[in-house]
């Protein structure tokens, strides 16, 4: 091969690991991704193969889990038998099923509710049926069976683990960690590394040259090596590498993905700041994932010819190696038996086939349960919920349309969280109407506060931000002194924690600062809301935030919005609540965010449609807009008419302090006062019933307090230095519904939904499903799937408990003092979730849907692969359906009685019921 | 009187409470996580208040130190155990600082261990470090200081070995396991050595021998050296400092109190116990003053090239305990003692607050993107740009301590290595003779 083409050949190797890293974004930009994004080509449970199998992580529940919600009735037989249906349509086991004479479904009954086990210790086990123990033994006499015959094995690490008892990892981690977290560092350390110019493989040869000779036997050797490569590019080491140890070039990628996910955590940081350096905190080095490859590979070698010599091993057989278990005579024996047991067989069905024969239906078996045992109790898993919801869903009777006039029109978040707060704020006062839109809505920009001069993109990661919109102080203000402070403020944190930490000037500040300490940290600690209010009344003190307002318009620099473009973004983001004509006076633009003190996670509890953000600006900016009379003279153009009685406030909500503020109230015209105060009362009802609701899933506060308490208990959790749970987010989410608030209005849903609004009837083309749909679902599946991955194994897809979580180079968190940089979420933010794939609920007429998902390829793909499940409920042709085996298929559901409640309230103070779903009203 | 009924309560509600606990546990009887929460916290608002009075009342008193002996608890021979106890300044300071930092923990951790299947556990090692620390605070003998020590030394290692299912944290308790060990053998060999030349381990007696005894005064120094060595691993003092960066594996809360405020402070507090008969010797002060300038000035270097937080701050605290070495060794107690409650303070702030970093950072006007964040470095610039680079290298690899105490532990382990290699060539031979008779 010449090395142009072997060269071609690295670069498609490279590319196609890039792909399967990990996606890692640094902690202060953190957004909600399916984890597996790169794999949604593949159909769902076959990218969980492949994917557990690199993640070395499990991709479903244990089977416990499952059995023991079979035991709480939370999965049905008629669930399991529902589930066998499905599956025997797409997963044909049926040869074996006919080798062992019984039907494919028993067979996958007969599955679920076994185990294989092989007997490893070779202690006769208890054995009820004696004369089927010697029939099976004579049979398997002088048996045996391979497994993992004919599959090499390249990678040297696992030899030495397994014979040798040598930790691989905790000889090598540690060094190559330290290396690439001082170099990766963003300001967390005092002397910052002073390589980052000229890229890691640099770093690392200059170290590997000069701190080898004091190294263990194996940092020895790996210095001779690279004094060997001298002046050669890292890729040309890498290639040379692997060719020596003889792995064949289409192997390649599997040994060095192999290789990465030791450590994929970093793996994955490495790779985003090469592709990505706009996304590092601070600013990225230069990095490149071809210098880490090559320092890993150099490493992994030099270890094993360590190890080669230490044990006086030829590392030519290791390379290649077959290695694989034998399963004995004995342990066929129990195979056979349990084989007869489990799926109800006679014992004379052995006598059909020779022993040979029967070893591979052993093998067969097995093979085939590894497979398929699973997936079958978590589909059925699925199922069960599946049909609560569809059947809550079409039992639901919607309320009558109230002909009072409505108050107002609340526009809300899609986001699961708000579902409760509706429904709650709809009980309270009936005569106000409440929506659900993306939340930044629609406005795509990059946003810098007035205090903060960073560019933040306030819409979702897949959007790219177009403008930027900046706040300023409103004329007649004097900011000189709140900027001023602001920057000594921000100076002096910053110069006090990198003093706090040196020599002598940390010697007078420890002096100086260390008894003061007690006192925010007595505070804090106890006094947690009390704090926070003596902070900002002290902060409002010494410095009153100035009056605002936010700059949308287009000036010379072309930052902001043109009118036009204001009229549409206004009428997209109306039509998708399907209002053309039917303004109420007052129109509330609700985002939202969290807060939560002391947690890395914090962006992930704040608005995925912002990006991670609190969604205040972006209210504040769609309120502006529409309130613009050219904006509405704009709309009119657009075929929206808003009356000038209209108007808009913007508003925000904190999930996890369920408090309610407005912006800009100061500009509400005077006769709108008492109407506006009237919803505010509406909306504090609403927002102590949200936390009522909501304080039932923290086990540390009773169920039987009020509401009023709770509101004051999940405000002392917002700023509880010590609480890993300051909400629980985006835990239980499990299903989206598109359609009007008619389908749900009135039914509990449990917060288990996001709740997109679409109206067929004003969308005849279908536009503006797409774009609810586009702008919507994705969001949806993204954090669905990112909630999935981290609860069903959380140590490798997510990110372990929070409690020893160490802080790193300003981009992520370990464990403990040093370990792999974490992905995903932590266990406290995700422990009550249940990982089920998202339902998608769609209100449309059927051929509308389809064009839709057909038209857009990513939706396709999640859609075609099982990502996602759909439902469509046609409202011309009255009919149901269900997106099954690549189409939709009608869709019965019985009616069926959910429980009723006179308002949520009762339905939480009740717990009679665990459903999920109930009738309110 | 009444400061004997202070001292000794803070002796006992430790004790029962953890006596408790243990038969809790073994009477299996699950103890609800509310009742635990609440119990802690009035525990902890009784120990600070006593706490409290009780270094108001010492020094109302003029700091006086005061002491008391019990009947003797335990006689083998000649050799009798009293429970000698002393209240002085430094001993009430020291409870004071402790009652009111675990009081902090254990409201921080009520939260914070919420749910959690060790929340006993971490509760009961909680309780075991408060009765450890109270029991070195107020022993008069090395005896009984030893075992308050010991105490603290144990839930010191078993916390970092909280999660017990995961390799890293438990081969990290093990390196401070062994730290400690090494170090510990001081303490024992200073009991030894008093009883053996003054019959008696009250270490408030030595000052009175040195002035009467001159003949003795040279076998009293080895007391010193002792006392010094036991000190290096709690308050990881060179060459004893990599265990504790290492030792971050716990949950944060015991990070907090272990090694940012009370066990690391261990080492000076004994220094403080013994200063009055240091003072007779200028030689070990050289040697405090020595170690603990040594030690700060490398804690310090390693420590400003780390990147996470908790290691960060590790070395800044070795390097914190090694100024405050410095300031016994030339003789400024009483500020030394300042200093420790001063650190102690700040450390825990920063260690639980260190989750926050990335939104302080994030939410920082100053710190902007594409501007790297400007850090004032200081020694650093007297060097040559080619030098600091090696210099950071070295620094980032500790400056490879852990090659330099391998060398020297080598030696020691030579002579083992030597027998083992005896022993094989003794059972190769057996085996050859064994074979020989046997084909006969």
């Amino acid at each position: 091969m010449s090395p142009n083409m072997a060269s071609t050949h690295f670069d498609t190797i490279l590319k196609n690991i890039r792909i399967k890293l990990p996606i890692q974004n640094p902690l202060h930009s953190f957004v909600h991704n399916n984890v597996l994004m790169m794999f949604e080509g593949k159909e769902f449970h076959e990218a969980l193969a492949e994917a557990g199998h690199l993640y070395r992580a499990r991709s479903y529940w244990q089977l416990e889990k499952y059995k023991a919600k079979f035991d709480e009735k939370k999965i049905s037989f008629e669930d399991i038998k529902e589930a066998i249906d499905q599956y025997s349509l797409h997963y044909n086991n049926s040869v074996l099923s006919e080798k062992l004479g019984i039907k494919l479904k028993d067979y996958y009954q007969g599955l679920m509710f076994s185990e294989l086990m092989f007997n490893e210790d070779e202690i006769q086990p208890d054995i009820p049926d004696g004369s089927l123990w010697e029939k099976s033994a004579k049979k398997m006499a002088g048996q045996e069976l391979r497994f993992n015959e004919n599959v090499r094995k390249f990678r040297a690490k696992e030899y030495w683990e397994k014979y040798y008892n040598e930790s691989v990892s905790s000889t090598t981690q540690p060094f190559i960690i330290r290396l690439i977290s001082s170099y990766l560092d963003q300001g967390q350390s005092f002397w910052a590394n002073p390589f980052t110019e000229k890229g890691f493989w640099n770093f690392f040869s200059q170290d590997v040259e000069l701190t080898s000779k004091f190294g263990t036997k194996w940092q020895k050797i790996l210095g001779q090596k690279l004094a060997a490569y001298k002046d050669q590019t890292p890729q040309a080491i890498i290639e040379a590498e692997l060719t020596k140890m003889k792995i064949p070039i289409q192997n390649w990628e599997d040994y060095i993905l192999d290789i990465l996910f030791d450590l994929k955590g970093w793996a994955g940081m490495v790779n985003k700041l090469e592709t990505e350096p706009w996304q590092a905190t601070v600013k990225a080095p230069s990095i490149k994932l071809v210098d880490y490859i090559a320092s890993l590979i150099l490493i992994e070698s030099s270890l094993d010819q360590y190890h080669a010599k230490v044990h006086s091993t030829d590392l030519a057989i290791i390379y290649g190696r077959e290695d694989f278990t034998t399963i004995r005579s004995f342990q066929l024996t129990l195979a056979i038996y349990q084989i007869t047991k489990y799926f109800h067989l006679k014992p004379e069905w052995m006598d059909r086939f020779s022993s040979e024969e029967l070893v591979q239906i052993v093998a067969e078996v097995d093979a085939s349960e590894k497979e398929h045992l699973i997936r079958l109790w978590h589909e059925a898993y699925e199922n069960h919920f599946y049909r609560e919801a569809l059947s809550a869903l079409v039992s639901h009777d919607p309320p009558k349309i109230e002909t009072d006039p409505v108050q107002a029109q609340v526009l809300f978040c899609i986001d699961d969280r708000e579902e409760s707060i509706r429904r709650h704020l709809e009980e309270v006062n009936p005569d106000i109407k409440t929506f659900g839109v993306v939340g930044f809505f629609g406005i795509d920009m990059k946003f810098s506060s007035l205090k903060h001069k960073r560019l933040i993109a306030q819409c979702p990661p897949v959007v790219i931000p177009s403008r930027i919109v900046t706040e300023v102080p409103k004329s007649g203000q004097d900011t000189k002194r709140f900027m001023w402070l602001h920057q000594f403020i921000g100076g002096s944190d910053l110069s006090l924690y990198y003093l706090s930490r040196t020599l002598f000037r940390g010697f007078f500040s420890t002096l100086i600062l260390g008894i003061i300490s007690i006192v925010p940290m007595f505070l804090q600690v106890f006094f947690p809301k009390q704090s926070k209010k003596l902070r900002m009344s002290f902060n409002s003190f010494i410095s009153p935030t100035p009056a605002t307002d936010i700059m949308i318009e287009q000036g010379l620099d072309g930052h902001g919005y043109s009118k036009p473009e204001m009229a549409k973004i206004v009428q997209a983001i109306l039509s998708m609540c399907g209002m053309k004509d039917d303004f109420c006076n007052l129109l509330i633009m609700m985002g939202h965010g969290s807060s939560s003190n002391n947690n890395p996670f914090k962006q992930a509890y704040g608005c995925g449609a912002c990006g991670g953000n609190a969604g205040i600006p972006n209210s504040r900016a769609f309120a502006k807009m529409a309130n613009d009379p050219e904006v509405r003279r704009e709309l009119v153009k657009l075929g929206t008419v808003i009356p000038d009685a209209s108007y808009f406030v913007s508003g925000f909500h904190d999930t996890c302090t369920d408090e309610i503020n407005f912006f800009d109230t100061e500009l509400i015209p005077k006769n709108y006062l008492t109407a506006f105060n009237k919803i505010k009362v509406s909306l504090d009802q609403a927002c102590e019933l949200n936390a009522f609701e909501r304080c039932q899933r923290f086990s540390s506060k009773d169920a039987k307090i009020s509401p009023k308490q709770a509101l004051k208990h999940v405000r002392e959790r917002a700023e509880d230095l010590a609480q890993p749970r300051p909400e629980y987010g985006h835990s239980t989410n499990a299903l989206s519904i598109v359609g009007r608030r008619n389908l749900t209005k009135g039914l509990f849903m449990n917060r288990r939904s996001f709740l997109l609004s679409y109206d067929w009837e004003i969308d005849p083309q279908g536009e503006i499903l797409k774009q609810v749909v586009l702008g919507g679902v994705p969001v949806c599946v993204n954090i669905n799937m990112d909630y999935y991955f981290s609860s069903v194994d959380n140590d490798n897809f997510g990110c372990g408990s929070k409690l020893p979580l160490n802080l790193t180079a300003l981009l992520g968190v370990m464990t403990g003092s040093q370990s792999d940089l974490r992905i995903g979420l932590a266990r406290q933010m995700v422990e009550i979730h249940e990982p089920i794939r998202n339902l998608v609920v769609i209100e449309a007429p059927l051929e509308r849907v389809s064009v839709v998902f057909n038209s857009h390829p990513r939706l396709k793909n999640i859609l075609y692969n099982h990502w996602m499940k759909l439902a469509v409920y046609d409202p011309q042709a009255q009919g149901w359906y269900f997106f099954r085996e690549d189409q939709f298929q009608p869709l019965v559901v019985e009616k069926t009685h959910i429980k009723h409640f006179t308002t949520s309230l009762d339905r939480i103070n009740k717990e009679v019921t665990e459903d999920d779903f109930a009738e309110i009203g | 009187m009444i400061i004997e009924i202070f001292y000794l309560s803070l002796l006992f509600i430790p004790l029962c409470w953890m006596v408790i606990l243990a038969l809790c546990f073994f009477a299996q009887l699950d103890l609800p996580e509310r009742f635990l929460t609440e119990s802690v916290k009035w525990i902890s608002v009784a120990m600070s208040l006593i706490s409290l009075t009780l270094s108001a009342l010492v020094i109302l008193n003029g700091s006086k130190a005061l002491y008391f002996d019990y009947p003797a608890w335990l006689i083998v021979g000649n050799y009798t155990f009293k429970l000698r106890y002393v209240v002085d300044l430094l001993g009430s300071t020291y409870a004071l600082l402790t009652s009111l930092l675990v009081g902090i923990i254990y409201r921080f951790s009520s939260n914070y261990l919420h749910k959690e299947e060790g929340y006993f556990r971490f509760i009961f090692l909680l309780t075991t470090l408060t009765f450890g620390l109270m029991t070195v605070s107020f022993s008069r003998s090395l005896d009984l200081l030893f075992a308050g020590w010991e105490l603290v030394g144990t839930t010191s290692i078993l916390l970092i070995g909280y999660f017990y299912n995961q390799v890293q944290p438990i081969r990290h308790s093990l390196k401070a396991l062994v730290s400690y060990r090494l170090c510990d053998m001081g303490i024992l060999a200073a009991a030894a050595w008093s009883h053996h030349y003054m019959h008696s381990t009250d270490f408030t007696i030595i000052p009175e021998l040195i002035e009467h005894a001159h003949a003795g005064a040279l076998s009293l120094l080895f007391i010193g050296f002792f006392i010094i060595w036991a000190s290096l691993a709690k308050s990881g003092q060179l060459p004893f400092c990599s265990w504790l960066p290492a030792a971050m594996e716990g949950p944060t809360p015991s990070s907090a109190i272990f090694y940012g405020a009370l066990s690391i402070h261990l080492g000076p507090f004994l220094l403080l116990r013994f200063y009055d008969y240091f003072s007779h010797f200028p030689i070990l002060l050289w040697v405090v003053g020595f170690v603990g300038g040594a030690s700060a000035i490398y804690a310090s270097a390693v420590g400003r090239t780390r990147s996470d937080a908790k290691t960060l701050l590790a070395y800044a605290t070795i390097s914190q305990v090694g100024i405050i070495w410095v300031e016994i060794a030339l003789g400024f107690t009483q500020f030394a003692l300042f200093h420790i409650v001063a650190h102690a303070s700040l450390r825990t702030w920063q260690f639980l607050r260190s989750s926050s970093l990335i939104q302080d950072f994030f939410e920082n006007p100053t710190v902007l993107q594409d501007k790297k964040i400007h850090r004032n470095l200081s020694f650093e610039k007297l060097a040559s740009r080619m030098v600091r680079r090696k210099i950071f290298i070295h620094a980032l690899h500790g400056f490879h301590l852990d090659y330099f105490t391998n060398k020297i532990l080598d030696l020691f382990l030579a002579p083992f290595k030597f027998y083992i290699e005896i022993e094989k060539k003794w059972m190769s031979w057996n085996n050859k003779f064994v074979k020989l008779i046997i084909k006969k």
